[in-house]
């Protein structure tokens, strides 16, 4: 090798981390969060490519490309991005189709990884601690929710980029031949179903207004119903809208029924 | 506190909440948070927490995966709870505010994403083949920065001029479409908790769902207890050593 080899320093990848942190605010129905990616990137191919506008060109268009991942791991991604860019640099036979393919191919599965930990199990466990407090008027209700997300978020974030730019290519399809992709999935989804289980159970509430009297004595209806099993009126609606949802029926139109039942059950006092 | 710098304060609250992708996507744009803020500077937040609380949980199946846009959960929560802490009014109604703000104002995040951020991207798509790395980093800041500001002002404007709109209408509701509002407002966490435990069902890992149910509805355990839980729970299948060979487990119905 040569001795003006091309490389990455502390100070770029310090960029591209920073940088990373846009990633959805650009999001549009074109490619997605493209625009924002090759923002990230950008700080790497300058040190790159700073004095070969030809090499410049296509990295740019390179990284406009198509872009959907979740935004607190995608560092991972653009570690190992960078890691082939700097290899693309110094080796003049490289392939840079391959950085494309490689981002392609890694960016789905990252998502589907990414997107149920952070916007499923993670947003799910952080409102539904949140919530409890909050619910009460505590400021600690937004502060826990905040820290809960942020704390893994970050630190995924941070050590994304350092281990998808050192560990480069082999590092993705290592974690998912090792099965731990799978394993962090799983118990992950499992402490989310815990918590929404609770949540079915703590925040939704349906109650019934009607008594019964029997010999003089005036007992609400909703006693009986207590008796046989807890919150099991929101154990009902839970089973029904989740059914509802297997339908394929959209959430927007579920919203919009939910709110028509209610004023019409509201006005014959049924609720 | 005149009208004016209240206007502004809200358009501070909407603005730092819509930023949020831009620091890291931290979801401090979740009605918890926002409605936590909108009451801190109306100068009533334990009302803003409690409204957080209840938004929160009506738009919990609003979460921005893949292509789906969720309603615009910003400015629901900003006009929502704006109205309760300065009118007063019980917290359901902020409820039945923020959903059909949420709804207008997402029309408006759409058009933005379908028509002129993609105008922002053809421009990037012109500077790379001048090689031209700067002007790009300058297009993605503005564009970035700019359509934030854009939702930021609606929400404002809507703040300013909406209030006495709204009340006015709200005023002419019978009573019993307010009580429908009570009975919503209980049964609308059900879509957000049924949508996020279809998205992590499987029949294998059903029986957690019922475990975490059960022990609320019967032990009165809190959600963050059974959180705590779920978390030695997840270590234990975490590190556990795989003894037997597992089948297919996309088993989703």
């Amino acid at each position: 090798m040569s001795s003006n080899v091309k490389k990455i320093t502390k100070k770029e990848l310090n960029q591209v981390f920073l940088r990373s942190c846009t990633l959805d605010s650009g999001w549009n129905y074109e490619r997605q969060q493209h625009i924002n990616y090759c923002f990230t990137m950008i700080p790497v191919l300058k040190k790159l490519y700073s004095d070969d506008d030809e090499k410049m060109k296509r990295a740019l268009h390179r990284h406009l490309e198509f872009m959907a991942c979740t935004p607190h791991i995608v560092t991972l991604l653009a570690g190992i991005t960078a890691a082939m860019e700097e290899e693309n640099a110094n080796n003049p036979s490289f392939d840079e189709q391959s950085i494309s393919a490689v981002k392609t191919s890694l960016m789905g599965p990252m998502a589907g990884f990414g997107d149920s930990v952070f916007w499923g199990s993670l947003l799910t466990i952080a409102v539904g601690i949140g919530t409890s407090f909050a619910s009460q008027g505590s400021i600690l209700g937004p502060i826990l929710f905040f820290l809960t997300i942020n704390v893994p978020g970050f630190l995924s974030r941070y050590y994304g980029l350092k281990i998808g730019y050192d560990s480069g290519t082999a590092f993705f399809a290592n974690m998912e031949k090792s099965g731990m992709i799978n394993k962090l999935s799983k118990a992950a989804t499992i402490l989310g179903l815990l918590v929404v289980g609770s949540m079915a159970a703590s925040q939704i509430s349906i109650t019934i207004p009607w008594v019964i009297e029997i010999n003089g004595i005036v007992t609400p209806i909703q006693e009986y119903i207590d008796w046989i099993m807890p919150s099991f009126l929101p154990a009902c609606a839970f089973v029904l809208i989740y059914w509802l949802l297997g339908k394929k029926i959209k959430t927007t139109t579920l919203l919009l029924w939910t709110f028509i039942v209610c004023i019409i059950l509201s006005y014959f006092q049924i609720l | 506190m005149s009208l004016t710098l209240q206007t502004l304060l809200i358009f501070a609250v909407a603005f730092f909440a819509y930023m949020h992708c831009y620091f890291g996507s931290t979801m401090w744009n979740r009605p918890i948070v926002v409605s936590t803020l909108v009451g801190a500077v109306l100068g009533d937040l334990t009302t803003g927490c409690m409204v957080g609380a209840m938004l929160e949980l009506a738009f919990l199946g609003a979460v921005p995966i893949g292509d789906s846009n969720p309603p615009d959960m910003v400015s629901g929560a900003v006009i929502g709870t704006a109205y309760v802490v300065l009118q007063n009014t019980d917290i359901e109604t902020a409820v039945a505010l923020a959903i059909p703000v949420a709804a207008l104002v997402a029309i408006f995040d759409n058009f933005l994403m379908m028509f002129v951020l993609p105008e922002a991207a053809h421009m990037c798509d012109r500077l790379a083949d001048k090689a031209d790395a700067d002007k790009i980093d300058l297009v993605v800041r503005v564009a970035s920065i700019g359509n934030k500001v854009a939702l930021a002002l609606i929400v404002a404007l809507g703040f300013y001029f909406g209030i006495p709109v709204i009340e006015r209408i709200l005023a002419s509701i019978p009573e019993f479409v307010i009580h429908a509002m009570d009975v919503v407002a209980g049964i609308l966490p059900a879509i957000g908790v049924a949508i996020l435990a279809r998205n992590m069902m499987s029949k294998e890992l059903a029986p957690w769902l019922m475990f975490g149910f059960l022990t609320t509805a019967y032990l009165n355990v809190p959600t963050f207890g059974i959180a705590l839980y779920g978390i030695g729970v997840a270590m234990l299948f975490f590190f556990r050593k795989e003894e037997v060979l597992e089948g297919v487990d996309d088993n989703e119905f």
